[in-house]
């Protein structure tokens, strides 16, 4: 008999509501809604409402949206447009490695975290020689950890705002300032494939490559995708509270579960200021890649931030800052289908795998 | 203060370097000195996290070169 592995890793299956319309975006909205043949005006006709439809449950006017086909570019688009090349580029430690890698490239100031992830403003309070944008991330991807983006924005009133929402998704609101912002699909169980780019200032953002004519950036995304999107994020909307609720006990039901019965486990930042389905755990002396290896064996597919199990073999960023163990992590995202059965049962494996590794 | 004992874990990919040295500590005096040769790159915030965790101390002499000391109390870990 196949063995049923419970999903706990930072992908999930796409949301009911889009997988069941996608058939037929597909089968409506494959024409370039640019032409003018009677399939474009078609296909123009559902790209406006898939796109207002965003909008709307997003809270931004539909004409500051832009929609890229990879969705990680939309960290280059959204912070490098608002950047001149004499600007100084704010940004966190913990930011994902697209945007540390932008800031390797250009002048800029990494500010630190406390050991519960929040980003510690002090190094960049002295007052400006130069013109700042400030890449803010609103919560990390893999711990889980919020932001105090409100507070943090407030202190950098001079600095131009590009807003990291592609793991927060539509869990936390738009600050009041910000000038550019970027969603992911997939965090509202959306499609891959499909980046949401916000500008909220377009006279401070300018399409940072090469372009010809006015497009803000290449276009070149599925439009059956950004309908999937769209319908996604609007059943998403509205099961949202609820799930959050629900989720976050199980979080807390987990975190307690955990360090309650197992010595020895560093669990990253704290439930209270954190996403409800994030959970990232280090247990001391485990090799993080054999207790997945384990895990998966048991039936349980989870994510690891230890160096063994990543492509470069270097510690997570985001733990390692932090000072958070690096070793004998994982990361176990919670979806809309977990259940409090299933985290016990999951307690119960991680325990017996941490324990059989410990004693050898 | 010199170090009374050197723990060469280079070459070790982690969690090794700590399992070893956790070890090492048991078998050392409260207050003793040892030096710990690491190469792997998740050693030092590994051993900053495992000093918070343990209670033990730690400070870096060079990339590769840690000091740790065992410090007695609440909280020690007896691995």
């Amino acid at each position: 008999m196949a063995q049923i592995t419970r999903n706990f890793t930072s992908e999930g299956p796409l949301h009911l509501a889009a997988r069941e319309a996608l058939e037929s975006a597909f089968d409506q909205g494959w024409a370039d809604p640019r032409k003018l043949s009677h399939q474009s005006a078609k296909a123009r006709v559902l790209k406006n409402e898939a796109i207002e439809s965003i909008a709307s449950n997003l809270h931004i006017s539909a004409e500051k949206l832009e929609f890229i086909g990879e969705a990680r570019l939309g960290h280059y688009y959204s912070i490098a447009g608002l950047l001149r090349p004499q600007d100084l580029l704010l940004h966190s430690v913990v930011d994902k490695s697209e945007i540390l890698a932008l800031a390797r490239s250009r002048a800029s100031m990494g500010l630190p975290v406390s050991l519960d992830g929040q980003i510690d403003i002090s190094p960049a309070l002295a007052p400006p020689s130069v013109d700042r944008v400030f890449a803010v991330q609103i919560a990390n991807g893999e711990t889980g950890v919020i932001q105090n983006y409100t507070e943090i924005i407030r202190e950098f009133p001079e600095a131009r705002i590009a807003c990291d929402f592609s793991s927060a998704g539509i869990a936390l609101p738009l600050p009041e300032r910000w000038d550019s912002a970027f969603f992911d699909s997939k965090s509202w169980q959306g499609p891959e494939g499909v980046g949401i780019l916000a500008i909220n200032s377009a006279h401070k953002w300018i399409n940072p490559l090469p372009h010809i004519g006015p497009a803000r950036v290449p276009g070149s995304v599925s439009l059956p995708l950004i309908m999937a999107s769209a319908i996604a994020l609007e059943a998403k909307k509205k099961e949202f509270d609820g799930q959050a609720i629900r989720l976050r006990e199980i979080s807390k039901y987990l975190r307690k579960e955990i360090s309650s019965t197992i010595a020895h486990c560093d669990i990253a930042g704290n439930l209270e200021s954190s996403l409800p389905h994030i959970n990232s755990l280090s247990f001391l002396y485990v090799e993080g890649e054999e207790l997945l290896r384990q895990l998966d064996n048991a039936g349980y597919a989870l994510d690891s931030g230890s160096a063994c199990s990543a492509d470069d073999l270097a510690p997570s960023h985001v733990l390692a800052a932090m000072g958070v163990l690096t070793h004998g992590n994982i990361r176990i995202t919670l979806h809309a289908s977990s259940t409090q059965d299933e985290v016990r049962d999951l307690v119960q494996e991680i325990r017996r795998v941490v324990e059989g590794i410990r004693s050898r | 203060m010199k170090p009374t004992r050197e723990v060469d874990c280079l070459g070790m990919r982690c969690p090794l370097p700590i399992i070893v040295i956790a070890k090492e500590i048991l078998n050392s005096n409260n207050g003793e000195l040892l030096r710990l040769l690491s190469d792997d790159p998740a050693t030092w915030p590994d051993l900053q996290a495992w000093s918070r965790m343990t209670g033990n101390t730690v400070s870096r002499q060079s990339e590769t070169n840690f000091i740790v000391v065992r410090q007695n109390q609440s909280g020690q870990d007896s691995r």
